[in-house]
């Protein structure tokens, strides 16, 4: 007589991490889940589905002084944070050609950061177009919050509307001082 | 007095459009490669008077360009600058170690990167 057993599928809840401004996190844990809400800030999502690694980062680029009537980002600054998440892949095991990209945020949440919002949106579609990154999903603009949970190992997303008070407030993510492009020679 | 030829090296087409930017707007006449394997096959055919190089880059990375480029004697004494993300000491000193002529952190200040290259051109 064959003894039977039933097994019933444990349903773990995710392991969830919360990805804040100025942050980009990569994990390749099946379990884990990472969310950040976002109102102008926006967050650039890349998945390697072979490696099954995920990551995420969070950023809102401050305007440089000397163009703030003109709402363009700190491009030097910007590249660099989108650089961070993007090597922060390859050296966990992801390979360029295969990554794939979600872009969420940017919404014109407040009418006195509208032109941030956008222009933060305009900079990383930017970004992604010419590092030659598929870009799967864009879900930017608008004037609702928007939360997104994100699972790394499966590349799954979901991004739904919040109301605008669960957005953090808008603090830019301006260049930190220590990152001055010092020189040093040998 | 002759323009001041330099190679870029940078695995990223945004990072490589910052630096065209920074540096052909100052004057400087700038050829571009993706990788390390990239900029060999170019200095192998054309003349440079400094590189400025990233150190990860797939095929083979800035410390890997470097030391290939200082086996030989045509490169020994160009002035090589690394421009990088990372910002640990051992990695620095792996540069020195390999022949590197200056480390610079991302992201740069245009006017401190054309500064060095200026200094270390001449």
């Amino acid at each position: 007589m064959f003894e039977q057993r039933i097994h019933t599928p444990t349903l773990a809840p995710p392991e969830r991490i919360t990805v804040m401004q100025g942050q980009a996190l990569v994990s390749g844990e099946p379990g884990a889940e990472m969310s950040t809400v976002l109102g102008s800030c926006v967050a650039l999502c890349l998945f390697d589905p072979e490696a099954r690694l995920g990551g995420m980062n969070h950023f809102l680029l401050a305007e440089p002084p000397s163009t703030a009537a003109g709402g363009a980002v700190d491009e030097y600054y910007g590249t660099y944070l989108m650089e961070l998440l993007v090597n922060q892949m390859l050296t966990r095991g992801a390979r360029k050609a295969r990554l794939r990209a979600h872009l969420y945020g940017g919404a014109n949440v407040n009418r006195n950061m509208m032109r941030i919002g956008s222009a933060n949106a305009d900079f990383a579609r930017g970004f992604v177009q010419r590092e030659g990154i598929e870009l799967v999903r864009a879900d930017l603009g608008g004037v609702n919050a928007r939360r997104v949970d994100f699972r790394p190992a499966s590349g799954m997303v979901r991004c739904r509307t919040v109301e605008d008070r669960y957005a953090p407030p808008v603090q830019p993510s301006s260049r930190p001082a220590k990152a001055t492009g010092d020189v040093e020679l040998f | 007095m002759t323009t001041t030829r330099i190679l870029t090296v940078d695995d990223s087409p945004s990072m490589r459009a910052l630096l065209n930017h920074a540096l052909t707007t100052q004057g400087f006449d700038v050829a571009q490669a993706e990788d390390g394997l990239a900029a060999l096959d170019w200095l192998a055919l054309n003349e440079v008077d400094v590189v400025i190089t990233d150190i990860n880059m797939p095929r083979l990375d800035g410390f890997g360009l470097i030391e290939r480029l200082r086996e030989g004697s045509r490169h020994r004494d160009r002035p090589i600058l690394v421009l990088t993300t990372e910002s640990s000491e051992e990695k620095k000193a792996r540069a020195r170690a390999a022949g590197a002529t200056g480390w610079i952190v991302k992201p740069f200040d245009p006017v401190k990167l054309v500064a060095a290259v200026r200094r270390v051109a001449h």
